[in-house]
């Protein structure tokens, strides 16, 4: 506008003054319109926040991340295998989709690309990601739990990996296509296979992508309820082994936010808080260790 | 002007060749040999009965317009269009008078025997010094001193050892374009090949940087035979030895460059050096 | 064989650079041709005024050689002409050099021929008849070859060019006896010698502008050739 008062009036309104400001006025208001409504949808997000925060912390001790939980009435312990549970299950899920996904990925983006398998590999991985996380604990509770016979944390890991897995694989596939074919092609024309092409340049340079991915479908794949009560249940004890019932963080909130004893709510409120800054310490994690390296 | 009804003959061509250069001797007069090469993309069809005699240790331009099938000819020397689904050929490439489709010939031995320089520089996303090796490591190599004196050796004729070698562990892509591609001819001449395939390679430098890659071109010509796709017809005047002009698929005319730019026996080559296309 | 122009430049800006060259070299050459027929007038006539116009009017010839030169160079540095076109402006800057060679000898014809119309007539005068007559026809058919691009009419002129040689030789031989027999119009005969040498330098560079011709259209170096 300084400009309008500086240069000459006719040079920048061609069309006359009015339809000018009319013109500023509807830009202005739309822009206003538009950062109002992304502030709108960090309101969910930081309330989230809060509640946690407020009934979660004061119960924060040493004690909740060492001891076990105290039976119903009693107004002491911790929430110790639950984490512990939440990790080895979280585990057992990266040790069986990580490599099946990043070498299904492999296989559809750089060996087969337009082969009817992997166009058929795609099509499902991607209607995999659209079901409901209960389907993957009721498929694993009738593929493992009831023909192994018990509960346990293997079973609610494999729930859990089958959960993560067309998220990883689909991941990988976009960070592989993001690799240049420059690369590719440089390789090749040095005599490279394309074995050697894709395990010393393709992968390495789509491994922080790849990562990534990983690091974002494991902090979803620990928040998840439904998958581990059906397989893994929930246990009050220390786990001894993977094929007995273990304790989750998730199921913990499940099972402790339904009794009517306070303390346990209290807890359920600590572990929704502790699960909260896992899942943002992983991604913050992902953020910083696997971020693109600049071209 | 020569009419179209005088054809180039290889007879002719051989005596210029002779003319220009007095280590002849020292070279073949057909090393790589195309005879009536075929190229289909699918149902479409690229190069229509190419015939053609590459001297060796000589600089080869080929010229045309876009599409006019000289990129994909020379994308077939070190067959790497096959990378492309769909694709087939017919007749025959020759290369020291053995088929590069023979089937003893193994494409991953060819490809290293034959160095390839791409249109937009493209080193892999390491250290300087990883990059050169990188021929060697994917053929086996280890041995340290072998890989240090590759290193030296290719970056120095590629003029990029000056500016390189205090920097030998640093990212590549911190070079500047020039380097970079500099880097790329360097690596693509760590296997020791005979051949350097060169697809427009100045095609996004600024001019100083093209200098320094023709230079190295003209200094590389000792050692290796050189093709050169380009769209820059000085500067295929300026590097080349021998000028081949293609066009809708077909090879319309291969002659010394010197003939084709002053004095071109065919109207498309004329019409398309002059400027007079379309 | 005339040969159609090429078709035009996808760079309108080059076929007009193009044509501008190739114009400035026929204005030229007409400036140079009137010139010369004006020097000749002086001499036949005997009037000194065609001649003092063909010594004022060279000037203009100079100066046209010049943006000849420069033309040529700012086709050749803005649009790095090949081929044809190519030949077309290195040709065009020699036959500028050649024309303006011709212009001077028109010019030193003029001055001779001031001096001899100080001097009474002599009928030995229209012993030049014919050799002004072969190389005012060559010359003209030079810029004819040029304007036409017909190579045919270019490469007849080296064998006139023998013939006119020749005459200047007899014409020589036939003055110097002349010469002899009556000193006392030695200047005159002097002169008219040196006028016979400058329509043979006219010849000769008529010669070259047909070899530069030659080249421009057929790509062929014909100089130096032994027939």
């Amino acid at each position: 506008m300084s400009c309008r008062t500086a240069a000459p009036q006719n040079f920048f309104t061609q069309d006359g003054t009015k339809t000018s400001v009319l013109r500023l006025f509807r830009n202005r208001f739309l822009t206003g319109l538009c950062i109002a409504l992304s502030l709108l949808t960090l309101v969910p997000l930081f309330s989230i926040i809060m509640l946690v925060v407020k009934n979660g912390f004061p119960l924060v001790s040493v004690a909740l991340f060492t001891q076990l939980p105290p039976p119903p009435g009693l107004e002491e312990g911790g929430f110790a295998n639950a984490i512990v549970g939440t990790f080895i299950m979280v585990g057992i899920a990266i040790v069986l989709a990580v490599p099946l996904g990043i070498l299904g990925a492999i296989y559809i983006n750089e060996y087969a690309p337009t082969s009817r398998l992997s166009a058929a590999v795609r099509f499902v991985a991607k209607l995999l990601t659209g079901i409901p996380s209960i389907i993957c604990g009721v498929f694993a509770f009738a593929a493992v739990v009831m023909t192994m016979g018990c509960f346990s944390a293997f079973a609610g890991g494999v729930a859990l990996s089958i959960l993560i897995l067309p998220t990883i694989l689909l991941t990988a596939e976009q960070a592989l296509m993001g690799v240049p074919y420059a690369y590719r092609e440089a390789s090749f024309g040095l005599g490279a296979t394309p074995f050697q092409t894709i395990f010393r340049i393709v992968l390495p340079d789509a491994l922080p992508a790849i990562m990534t991915g990983v690091m974002l479908s494991v902090a979803r794949a620990a928040g998840e309820t439904a998958p581990v009560l059906f397989t893994a249940l929930f246990s009050a004890n220390w786990i001894q082994s993977l094929t007995e019932p273990t304790a989750s963080l998730s199921v913990l909130i499940y099972n402790f936010a339904a009794l009517p004893f306070d303390y346990h709510v209290k807890m359920a409120w600590s572990a929704s808080l502790v699960l909260v800054a896992l899942v943002t310490l992983t991604n913050i994690l992902a953020q910083i260790f696997f971020a693109p390296k600049h071209r | 002007m020569r009419t179209a009804d005088t054809p180039t003959s290889q007879n002719s061509l051989s005596e210029h060749c002779l003319e220009l250069t007095d280590d002849f001797t020292s070279g073949e007069v057909n090393f790589i040999k195309v005879e009536d090469f075929k190229f289909f993309y699918g149902k479409k069809q690229a190069l229509h009965g190419i015939n053609l005699e590459i001297p060796s240790r000589k600089v080869t331009a080929f010229i045309g317009p876009s599409g006019c099938g000289k990129s994909t000819l020379l994308r077939n020397f070190n067959r790497m269009n096959e990378l492309i689904p769909g694709v087939r050929h017919e007749g025959d490439i020759s290369i020291h008078g053995t088929s590069i489709y023979d089937p003893s010939v193994e494409i991953i031995a060819l490809r290293r025997r034959i160095g390839m320089v791409f249109q937009k520089s493209n080193p892999f996303p390491m250290s300087i010094y990883e990059n050169i090796v990188y021929p060697l490591r994917i053929a086996g190599q280890k041995d340290r001193s072998v890989l240090d004196e590759t290193v030296e050796r290719c970056l120095r004729s590629a003029a990029l050892w000056d500016e390189a070698k205090d920097r030998l562990h640093e990212s590549a892509l911190g070079l500047s374009g020039g380097q970079m591609q500099r880097l790329c001819i360097a690596r693509a001449v760590a296997s020791r090949p005979e051949i350097l395939l060169m697809d427009e390679p100045c095609s996004a430098l600024d001019p100083i940087a093209t200098a320094k890659v023709e230079e190295l071109i003209t200094e590389l010509k000792k050692d290796f035979t050189i093709i050169i796709v380009t769209h820059n017809m000085q500067q295929a005047s300026r590097v080349s030895e021998l000028t081949a002009f293609f066009y809708l698929g077909n090879l319309v005319e291969f002659d010394s460059t010197h003939k084709i730019f002053t004095n071109p026996a065919q109207k498309q080559t004329e019409d398309y050096i002059t400027g007079r296309f379309g | 064989m005339y040969k159609e122009p090429a078709k035009p430049h996808t760079l309108t800006n080059f076929t007009t650079a193009l044509d501008q060259l190739r114009s400035s070299v026929l204005r030229m050459s007409s400036l140079a041709q009137l010139n010369l027929k004006n020097s000749i007038k002086g001499l036949m006539e005997r009037d000194d005024d065609w001649c003092n116009n063909c010594i004022a009017d060279d000037e203009e010839i100079d100066l046209l050689e010049m943006q000849i030169d420069h033309e040529g160079i700012e086709v050749m540095s803005r649009f790095h002409p090949f081929a044809s076109d190519l030949r077309e402006v290195i040709s065009s800057i020699k036959i500028g050099a050649n024309i303006e060679r011709v212009a001077d000898q028109a010019v030193n014809i003029a001055r001779r021929a001031r001096k001899l119309n100080e001097q009474p007539p002599l009928t030995e005068l229209h012993l030049l008849d014919n050799p002004i007559r072969l190389s005012l026809q060559m010359f003209d058919d030079a810029v004819r070859a040029f304007a036409e691009r017909n190579a045919s009419l270019a490469v007849e002129l080296k064998a006139r060019d023998k013939e006119l040689d020749r005459m200047n030789k007899e014409l020589a031989d036939v003055l110097v006896n002349r010469m002899q027999d009556d000193s006392v119009n030695l200047p005159t005969y002097l002169n008219l010698i040196f006028i016979s040498r400058c329509l043979e330098r006219i010849g000769d560079h008529a010669c070259n502008v047909a070899e530069d011709v030659v080249f421009a259209v057929n790509a062929e170096d014909i100089r130096h050739l032994a027939k």
